[in-house]
């Protein structure tokens, strides 16, 4: 059965995030003024669109009257007007709203919102628009020829955990396009296999990640008003730790919290998802918690090294949008905007290119000059160097961006670096600080009414993964693992993983041997961007794998 | 002559996905719909088909509302070609009768007639889990009237215009071949449904859907629908579990947490606090006049079924209820039972011990074996010949497909796999009538949670009851009865399925049923084959335990263990001092067969498994640890507080 089936399209969006989905949209819209008619076939992995979104979310609605010209903003599923937005400075037992608003933190006139439901709304207009749709498949494969995307390819299904054929074998489709829009969203699989090809991120920073855990809960009436903001800075983080927490209140007494940290923390036993947890016991938060529920949980991993980490977003046939592109501003954590003007720019490109009969890269590079000319790059550049200052710990990153604020975001030193994620991680013998279990100790028996241990959150998640596939997160150098990453690291994945998939069985005898439960993988990345020496590899599971967020 | 494959799927909740409510209840809304799973085996066994028959027309059918539509999308983006649904407001309600019914209307309708020139196959899934009876096979196969194999397992064909299907049996299996047409129902074994691909759900993106109503395909409204079925769902209630929440090991290694097993053991666990229930008030009785539908059938028909020269145990457990039901309809009722067989007058006396009044004996040497065509056609004669007003079989996989394709010859309809079986009344306030004496059929639904009571008008009132469900009644010896002997007309076309093969392992397995501790492994203990669950086992029966291994159903799916050993809805029903769940995720037709164990000590590393909630003693860990562990302590001595037997 060596039978591959091939399909072709004009344009082929991989991802239905909102990077994706814009560039559907707005390419559609194009393509109706132009009197023209192209396919545009979009290709989710998740069960359903939505299924794999996750954001706080506090959402900038104007570019949506840009992408959505003819829609009423009311009718855009958002959630609570933002009422009013403080900035606390946590400790556990007490808490310090801050007089004013970080500069780039404001967030009046903007909403919460699911993310998912806006995508699972985006998603329906584009189908109106004439945007073919398919959830539920897993791309795997970048199809080239002559050395250039003409395509890509999914996953082929039916293999046993070591990739044998079995009788059930399904042939993935090759999916043939004239151009190829990567949307897959942060630390994309595809996207980075490009990149590497390519070298798109040659004199670029590296690109660095935080990582965010969430949580939806239903809480009683009266703990906090619909549209109430919160962010909060210190708790239960150190100063070298960046990140920070988020409370948004939402209609129907629901309430967004979660906890946002930078992966270039230095402990490898330090563990967000139990910080998140421990967050929530500060007396500031447990009391907006008290008598809820938990509802749901999620986690993803967001690109913040900003202007600087931004790769090359264009070759040949293809362009790269969204979190993908490492399009998020900092200090605001705010992508979904950028995301959706990244995708307008990128349709525009292409309905350009489609019109000139012209994918290749001389006319792809439209797409830069649009980005350098919008919003998105006055953005981004203002705060440049913000993340990489903040690299150098709070206090004198805080200081350094004040600096930034003054100089127009050069700070004193033009340009910082960055380094990768998995450089910053120290050895256990080389941890000169408390490291993470000491310093919480007492905290982390999580009971189960305010704080969870990662199985029940995952449990939240609606997260399901075929058994039979090969196992989707890959030890890059098996033979090595054991004694760096085991012995020297003491195992980091099983505590920077934000769902319980890595486990350190130690056995009576006191052999060590890390266990993958890939079943319960929330498809965050954080061991692909964070395992010391690029330890695990994250690819793609089969299609309508991962979690199923409803309302995240 | 192309052959055409047809697939018949169902689009059920999903039962899994469903995620409870802030309220604490289900929340239905949000429960996802799926292809029900043994239908997905069936769809696959169609595509596998299709590898030797590249020139087959793939079709798919489903009866529903149009969102079945989803489901038929997703069949086309799996390789199918063509997608048939019958929808129509008038099926609402219709119970398995009159679904067989519509369906075998549609599938004539389509040309798949049992003269049919061209060859087809049915495909179909064993049975649904928002249904469970395995009834509309049967059925569909009945009406079209073709040869049927259900609880198969493998269909391939034998190059020469035959399918060869792997039956499930009683103990074991059976090798069939079937000329087509035929219909097949597949279990949800061996090989698992292939994904949608992307060319395919392209494809279905903009396939058009034939929809029928009844009109369309000639289908008249009086055998169908809420009023025409034969049978009504009558009541349902909540089951309530009688188990106590579960007490979970401690410990940070496989030794601490065995520690905390046997300690947890010793204590005894938690005790289930019972809630008083306030007395429901008594509903009135109308005053209607009394109707006996019955119109002069009268006695209990029951089927013995012979494996390997006995009778089979579910077939004496069959007895109790019939002994039961006959005491309540009054001392004339007669229980008779039909052995078919070659050579089976000598078992008649053991039927008569154990409760039957009549023994009716068909013998003939082509009935040895049991073949689902000649054995429907002779309870159809005899049927016809003693009219009883209530026949009775075991849920076996015989029985299971036996007594519906008999329904659909006396248009009786079925009730499947019973718990309880009791006479009572119906009271019919549209009508102003009392149906009087009915059977009550009660039987477990929506995933074990609620019982519910069918009640059929049409004699016989055909129910098949799960085995293990009731106690084999005790032998009076020398009790007396009748043996009589029936000759039925036997016709050639009954006997165009050949019986290629009979394998059955160690005697159906009947210790499972009296074994103090039963060790069962899960599809969790796949890897070793289950070694460590049988070493287990063999450590406690050295020390003198009545220990015995079995296995949960996907690993007998795999083909690792014998259908015998299986432990579930669709194996055995058992109920040991103690039962340990190993690597058992907690299906809930596993639980089905294993609830009514005394203690129940679940072993799995997924902490979300079903089975901890069904469980009296929980440890999180892998088998591989933990097992191990067990093993040295029950070398050591240890016996989990049961008694050594000498001379075991």
């Amino acid at each position: 059965m060596s039978y591959i089936d091939t399909v072709s399209t004009d344009v082929l969006i991989i991802g239905g995030g909102p990077s994706g989905l814009a560039a559907s949209i707005h390419l559609a819209d194009i393509l109706k003024q132009r009197g023209q008619s192209k396919k545009i076939l979009l290709i989710e992995k998740g069960r359903s669109i939505g299924s794999h979104i996750l954001s706080g979310a506090i959402i900038k609605p104007s570019v949506f009257k840009e992408l959505l010209p003819e829609v009423d903003l009311s009718e855009i599923p958002f959630n609570a007007k933002v009422t009013k937005d403080s900035t606390i400075l946590l400790s556990e037992k007490s808490s310090i709203a801050l007089p004013f608003h970080l500069p780039y933190m404001s967030n009046s006139g903007n909403y919460t919102a699911s993310l998912g439901q806006i995508c699972r709304y985006l998603a329906q207009k584009a189908e109106e628009k004439g945007v073919e749709i398919y959830t539920g498949f897993a791309v795997d494969e970048i199809l080239y020829k002559d050395g250039k995307v003409i395509g890509a390819k999914t996953k082929d299904t039916g293999l046993d955990h070591h990739g044998n054929q079995l009788e059930n074998f399904q042939a993935g489709t090759s999916i043939e396009a004239k151009l190829t829009i990567f949307a897959e969203g942060t630390r994309g699989s595809l996207t980075k296999m490009l990149i590497k090809k390519f070298n798109l991120n040659k004199d670029r920073n590296e690109q660095v990640f935080s990582l965010g855990c969430k949580e939806l809960w239903s809480v009683p009436e009266g703990n906090i008003e619909a549209g109430r903001i919160y962010h909060t800075m210190g708790y239960p983080l150190d100063n070298d730790e960046f990140g920070g927490g988020f409370i948004y209140g939402l209609n129907d007494n629901k309430v967004a919290v979660g906890l946002v940290v930078g992966l270039d923390y230095q402990d490898p036993s330090f563990d967000v998802h139990d910080a998140f947890q421990i967050w929530k016991t500060s007396s500031f938060v447990s009391k907006i918690l008290k008598g809820g529920k938990l509802v749901e949980y999620g986690a993803k991993t967001l690109p913040e090294g900003g202007h600087y980490a931004i790769p090359k977003l264009f070759v040949d046939n293809a362009l790269i949008v969204g979190d993908s592109a490492g399009l998020v501003a900092m200090p605001a954590l705010k992508g979904i905007h950028l995301a959706i003007r990244s995708g307008m720019l990128a349709a525009q490109t292409t309905a350009d290119a489609l019109l000139n009969n012209d994918t290749s890269e001389k006319s792809l590079q439209q797409y830069e000059k649009l980005i350098n000319n919008s919003a998105i790059y006055k953005e981004m550049y203002a705060v440049r160097n913000f993340r990489q200052g903040l690299a150098k710990g709070l206090i004198i990153g805080g200081l350094h961006f004040g600096t930034q604020l003054i100089t127009g975001g050069a700070g004193f030193f033009g340009r910082l670096r960055s380094q990768a994620d998995y450089k910053t991680t120290l050895k256990v013998s080389e941890l000169k600080k408390r490291p993470f279990k000491e310093r919480f100790k007492g905290k982390l028996e999580f009971d189960k009414v305010l704080t969870f241990d990662k199985s029940t959150d995952v449990y939240h998640s609606g997260v399901y993964h075929d058994e039979q596939q090969v196992v989707h997160l890959q030890i890059n150098d098996k033979e090595n693992f054991a004694a760096v990453n085991i012995e020297q690291y003491g195992a980091p994945e099983q505590f920077c993983c934000s769902s319980e998939v890595y486990e350190l069985h130690v056995n009576k005898a006191g052999q060590k041997e890390l266990r993958i439960h890939a079943e319960n993988c929330m498809h965050c990345k954080t061991c692909d961007i964070k395992s010391p020496g690029k330890g695990i590899t994250w690819v793609v599971p089969n299609g309508g794998n991962g979690p199923d967020f409803l309302n995240m | 002559m192309a052959l055409t494959i047809i697939s018949l799927i169902k689009q059920v909740p999903l039962p899994s996905e469903m995620r409870m409510g802030e309220d604490g209840l289900m929340d239905r809304t949000k429960a996802k719909s799926i292809i029900n799973i043994d239908c997905q085996f069936g769809m696959e066994a169609g595509l596998q088909l299709k590898k030797q028959y590249p020139d087959a027309r793939l079709i798919v059918c489903s009866m529903g509302p149009g969102s079945f539509e989803t489901s038929l999308r997703t069949a086309i983006s799996m390789g199918y070609d063509e997608a048939f649904l019958l929808s129509d407001r008038k099926l609402a309600g219709s119970d398995t009768y009159a679904t067989g019914l519509a369906i075998s209307t549609m599938l004539k309708h389509l040309g798949f007639t049992k003269d049919s020139k061209e060859p087809f196959i049915i495909l179909a899934g064993r049975q649904t889990s928002d249904g469970d009876t395995a009834h509309v096979p049967s059925q569909v196969a009945e009406n079209i009237g073709i040869p049927q194999a259900t609880f198969v397992e493998s269909v391939k064909p034998d190059g020469s215009g035959n399918v060869i299907a792997k039956r499930i049996i009683e103990g074991g299996y059976q090798m069939l071949k079937l000329p087509f047409p035929c219909v097949i129902s597949l279990t949800p074994t061996g090989i698992p449904p292939r994904k949608p691909s992307l060319s395919g759900a392209i494809k279905a993106r903009t396939l058009k859907i034939t929809t029928f109503g009844i009109d369309d395909i000639g289908l008249g409204t009086e055998k169908i629908g809420i009023n025409g079925s034969p049978t009504i769902v009558a009541k349902v209630v909540n089951i309530i579990s009688e188990r106590p929440p579960i007490t979970m090991s401690v410990g940070h290694n496989e030794a601490a947490l065995v520690d905390s097993l046997i300690s947890n053991f010793k204590k005894g666990g938690n005790v289930l606090e019972k809630k008083e229930k306030a007395d429901k008030k008594e509903i009135e009785r109308p005053d209607f006049p009394e109707k006996d539908f019955r119109e002069g059938a009268r006695g209990i028909l029951t089927w013995a079924e012979v494996t390997n020269g006995k009778i089979s145990r579910p077939s004496l457990e069959l007895l109790t209820p019939a002994r039961n039901l006959a005491l309540q309809l009054g001392i004339d009722t007669k229980v008779m039972t039909v052995v078919i067989g070659k050579n089976v007058q000598p078992l008649a006396q053991t039927l008569i011990e154990h409760g039957s009044d009549e023994v009716i004996l068909v013998e003939n040497d082509k009935l040895e074996e049991y073949l689902v065509l000649p054995f429907s056609s002779i309870f159809a004669q005899v049927i016809k010949a003693r009219n009883p007003e209530i026949a009775l079989f075991a849920a076996t996989t015989s029985g299971r497909e036996l007594a519906p394709r008999i329904g659909m010859k006396t248009d009786s309809g079925v009730t499947a796999d019973c718990t309880g079986l009791e006479i009572g009344e119906y009271v019919d306030k549209k009508e102003k009538v009392i149906y009087k004496p009915i059977l009550e059929s009660r039987r477990p639904t929506y995933g074990e949670s609620k019982l519910a009571t069918i009640l059929g008008f049409v004699c016989p009132q055909i129910s098949t009851a799960r085995a293990g469900t009731f106690e084999v009644p005790k032998l009076i010896e020398g009790r007396k009865g009748i043996i009589s002997v029936f000759s039925p007309v036997l016709n050639d076309k009954d006997f165009v399925v050949e019986i290629l093969k009979t394998e059955r392992g160690e005697g159906g397995l009947q210790n499972l049923f009296s074994a103090d501790i039963i060790i069962s492994g899960g599809r969790g203990t796949l890897a070793d084959n289950l070694g460590l669950i049988k070493t287990l086992a063999e450590a406690l029966k050295s020390q003198g335990v009545n220990a015995e291994w079995a296995s949960s159903r996907p690993v007998v799916d795999e083909g690792i263990v014998e259908y015998a050993r299986q432990v579930g809805q669709t194996g055995k029903t058992i109920r040991p001092k103690i039962y340990i769940a190993v690597g058992v995720s907690g299906a809930i037709q596993h639980i089905a067969g294993m609830k009514e164990s005394e203690k129940i000590i679940a072993i799995d590393h997924n902490p979300k498994a079903h089975i901890f909630h069904y469980a009296d003693f929980g440890i999180v860990g892998e088998y591989a640890d933990i097992i191990p562990e067990l093993i040295e302590r029950v070398k050591a001595g240890y016996k989990f507080g049961i008694e050594a037997k000498k001379n075991l």
